[in-house]
């Protein structure tokens, strides 16, 4: 055996000895040999973000051989590198990275992070440096990203979705609505007339997921209820709220069916393309699915503006884009320089993304209305003409207020969606429902005095 | 006994290892010999070997246990650098939540449903496989499925079938006239058949556990004592339950242990399933716990609800090993 051993020549132990001694001569060999060459080594850029909806985006934005994110990588001698998550695990990724101190350099939220604002890096810099070419942001994206206490962004947003409403045309022009609703008292007749005519229940969904959050809350305001005021008190507990509940109650016993209650923020999309409902609040990612797949549905989905209310004509911004860079983030100042290049392309983007995130800097997409109204994808091609003039109904959350920390969990939490199913399965009464969500505003709210 | 003395001498006495290697047909028997008494006497050694285990539960169970209890008491948050302490201020806030309040009863709801079906029929199950029959290796292994399977994958799988749109269940009882197609059964949508749905699936991958467990405990009884029961008149009931199931009562604990703690402590179900709705319906003190730690960025209040499961397991097991113990006194 001993023979053997030494016929072979290498034992085991050399062979750990050599491959080892190789490694890190290997590793170590460019630094010593030739320092000035380690020095203009590609620095790394991590991004992470959602899964777009629209996947043509994906590929514009990182995963094409010609994306922005390759190009923007050679032009700065970086290598950067985008995951792409499903956005229902992008709470639990930022989580973990802000505890563990380690992750990505620009992490995309979907909804303002303010919570997080003590982990990430002041982006005043980044928002003057982007004015100074393309002008004022909107106020949607100032009040998601600002915290007027502390005087300072603790993210930066390029963009938001409008969250429209979708509706089935050939369904309403036969229940008498030939353009679709355009008030809440318009939806409760219509879909009521589809759902005892059809059978198409209405598709405002009351479950713990982002899409119902958005849509539960165009509700409340356009009925005139809010979270809190401007200066950021507890209101949820007003008449105005208590109108908007009875409003949901019946809405849902004359329109709806049980299964609002177990959506995610897929199901909607599912529900409207799979024929069965009559309408739905939602971004334009429905119809763009349809044009996608060429289903024959597509010509029958059309998209309104925000339901009129009996006070106003409102609704939240359906995902809003909120960049931040983190205190630990290893690239803080390609991060932010990354972030002012993408919006000197966000036309590029919003093109490849078929319209789906709207500009918060307007200049970046100076003929907005005559883009949207001529899309050759879209069918008619005036389809999104109606979205024209969404910076005068769509808002941020925690509207008339900032988006605080505080609102940040309650959104979190879901107190608003769950305050409006237990409402409509007749669980509570419309001002027990009230009176228990704002016990559990004012709870959150102390725990960030 | 050979005086102390004598092994050394003998020690001395024995040739060197050197010279033995000379000796073909000697050499690896007592070259191993000696190896392996030292590894077996070295403390050092030891110590190598059992650290793995020891940094595991330390690094992975311990750290992380004392570390909910110590932001259970604190403000932390997630986005936050400082942390103070606050006393029992996030026990005081959270039991004044109603999701918290309903995630208790529904905790105890789940574990306690579940765990009794589970029971009855995994000893069903365990008597149906216990004799020989033709594809009975087949079955234990179909059986035995669901507990090998993820559990995330599990679940999904079941959330497709209870879907509220494509539900195959429903679609077959719309065709067999049971229900009707405009107004279905919402599987995840009502409150009732939400919660009766979780309770399934839990039932669905712990039978299989409890089924094998009580497997090996039937296969240990002695022939003799159902024999001998069998002679006296005693019919099949009667030894089941007056003759089976007290002999299996240590086994029957274990199981009922694991799946209590399985239950009462698992999110993947009712997270992937229902998220905690319709409207908290279905919420359970872990889901909650990651709703308001996770999702909310309230850790310390996450963290005051999953300190809240402490005593409940403790309870748990304190009660099943007291059951088991007594049972092998006996």
């Amino acid at each position: 055996m001993d023979e053997k051993k030494k016929g072979k020549g290498v034992s085991r132990r050399d062979f750990i000895k050599i491959t080892g001694a190789t490694g890190i001569a290997a590793s170590m060999g460019t630094t010593f040999l030739f320092p000035e060459r380690a020095a203009s080594q590609q620095k790394t850029l991590k991004i992470i973000q959602w899964s777009h909806f629209v996947p043509a985006f994906d590929d514009w934005f990182y995963k094409s051989e010609k994306s922005f994110c390759k190009q923007w990588g050679q032009k700065h001698n970086t290598n950067v590198t985008v995951d792409f998550i499903n956005l229902v695990d992008l709470p639990a990724r930022a989580a973990s990275e802000a505890q563990a101190q380690k992750g990505h350099d620009l992490f995309m939220f979907l909804s303002p992070p303010a919570a997080y604002e003590k982990q990430t890096l002041d982006m005043t810099n980044v928002y003057k440096e982007v004015e100074k070419k393309w002008g004022k942001k909107i106020d949607l994206a100032h009040k998601s990203t600002y915290n007027p206490k502390t005087k300072r962004y603790y993210a930066f947003s390029d963009s938001y979705a409008p969250d429209p409403g979708n509706y089935r045309k050939d369904l309403w022009a036969e229940a008498g609505f030939p353009n679709g609703p355009d008030s809440y008292d318009d939806l409760r007749t219509g879909a009521k007339k589809i759902k005892d005519k059809r059978g198409n229940p209405c598709g405002l969904g009351l479950s713990q997921e982002l899409d119902t959050s958005m849509a539960m809350r165009a509700l409340l305001w356009s009925f005139g209820g809010a979270e809190q005021d401007e200066a950021g008190h507890v209101t949820i507990n007003s008449k105005n709220t208590i109108e908007a509940l009875k409003y949901m109650k019946a809405l849902y016993q004359e329109s709806e069916t049980p299964e609002v209650f177990t959506w995610t923020p897929p199901s909607n999309n599912q529900g409207m393309l799979a024929g069965k409902l009559s309408f739905v609040a939602n971004a334009i990612s429905i119809t763009r699915q349809s044009e996608r797949e060429h289903l024959p549905i597509d010509k029958d989905i059309m998209i309104s503006k925000a339901l009129r209310g009996p006070v106003r004509r409102i609704a939240a911004e359906h995902v809003m884009d909120c960049y931040v860079v983190w205190n630990f983030a290893e690239n803080k100042e390609g991060a932010q320089r990354f972030l002012i290049d993408y919006v000197d392309s966000f036309h590029d983007g919003f093109v490849a993304g078929q319209f789906y995130n709207f500009p918060c800097f307007p200049k970046t997409v100076p003929n907005l209305q005559q883009e949207i109204s001529n899309d050759k994808n879209a069918n008619p091609a005036n389809k999104y003409a109606v979205l024209g003039d969404v910076l005068t109904w769509a808002t941020n959350v925690g509207y008339p207020g900032y988006c605080t920390a505080a609102i940040d969990q309650a959104f979190k939490s879901w107190v608003i969606p769950t305050m409006f199913a237990t409402v409509a399965q007749g669980k509570a009464s419309p001002e027990d429902a009230a009176k228990a969500a704002e016990t559990e505003y004012k709870r959150i709210f102390e725990r960030f005095k | 006994m050979k005086p102390a003395g004598d092994a050394e001498t003998q020690a001395k006495k024995a040739p060197p290892l050197s010279s033995s290697l000379d000796k073909p047909g000697q050499l690896r028997p007592r070259w191993k010999k000696v190896k392996s008494a030292g590894a077996a006497t070295s403390p050092l050694l030891g110590a190598a070997m059992f650290s793995p285990a020891a940094l595991y539960i330390l690094l992975l169970i311990a750290v992380p246990f004392f570390l909910a209890i110590f932001y259970a008491f604190s403000d932390a948050r997630i986005g936050s650098t400082e942390l103070h302490f606050i006393g029992l201020e996030n026990f005081r806030s959270i039991i004044h939540s109603p999701s918290f309040q309903k995630a208790v009863t529904n905790s105890i709801i789940f574990t306690v449903v579940a765990q009794a079906i589970v029971l009855v029929c995994s000893n069903i199950l365990s008597i149906a496989l216990e004799k020989p029959f033709r594809g009975r290796g087949l079955l234990r292994f179909l059986i035995l499925l669901p507990w090998v399977a993820p559990v995330s994958l599990g679940t999904i799988g079941w959330k497709w079938i209870l879907d509220s749109i494509y539900s195959v269940i429903t679609w077959v009882l719309v065709w067999l006239g049971f229900a009707n197609k405009l107004d279905p059964p919402y599987w995840l949508g009502q409150e009732g058949l939400a919660m009766a749905s979780v309770i399934l699936v839990h039932c669905w991958r712990l039978i299989p556990f409890a089924t094998v467990i009580l497997l090996a405990g039937r296969t240990a009884i002695p022939k003799e004592i159902p024999e001998a029961a069998s002679i006296d008149g005693a019919g099949f009931w009667r030894t089941q339950f007056q003759i089976n199931l007290p002999i299996m009562t240590p086994i029957l604990s274990v199981a009922v242990l694991f799946g209590s703690i399985f239950t009462f402590t698992d999110i993947a179900v009712v997270y992937i399933l229902t998220n905690g709705g319709p409207y908290d319906s279905t919420q359970t003190l872990p889901m909650l716990a990651y709703t308001q730690g996770i999702q909310g960025s309230d850790l310390a209040a996450g963290a005051a609800v999953s300190v809240c499961l402490i005593p409940v397991l403790v309870i748990i097991a304190y009660f099943m090993l007291r059951m088991a113990h007594r049972a092998e006194v006996v």
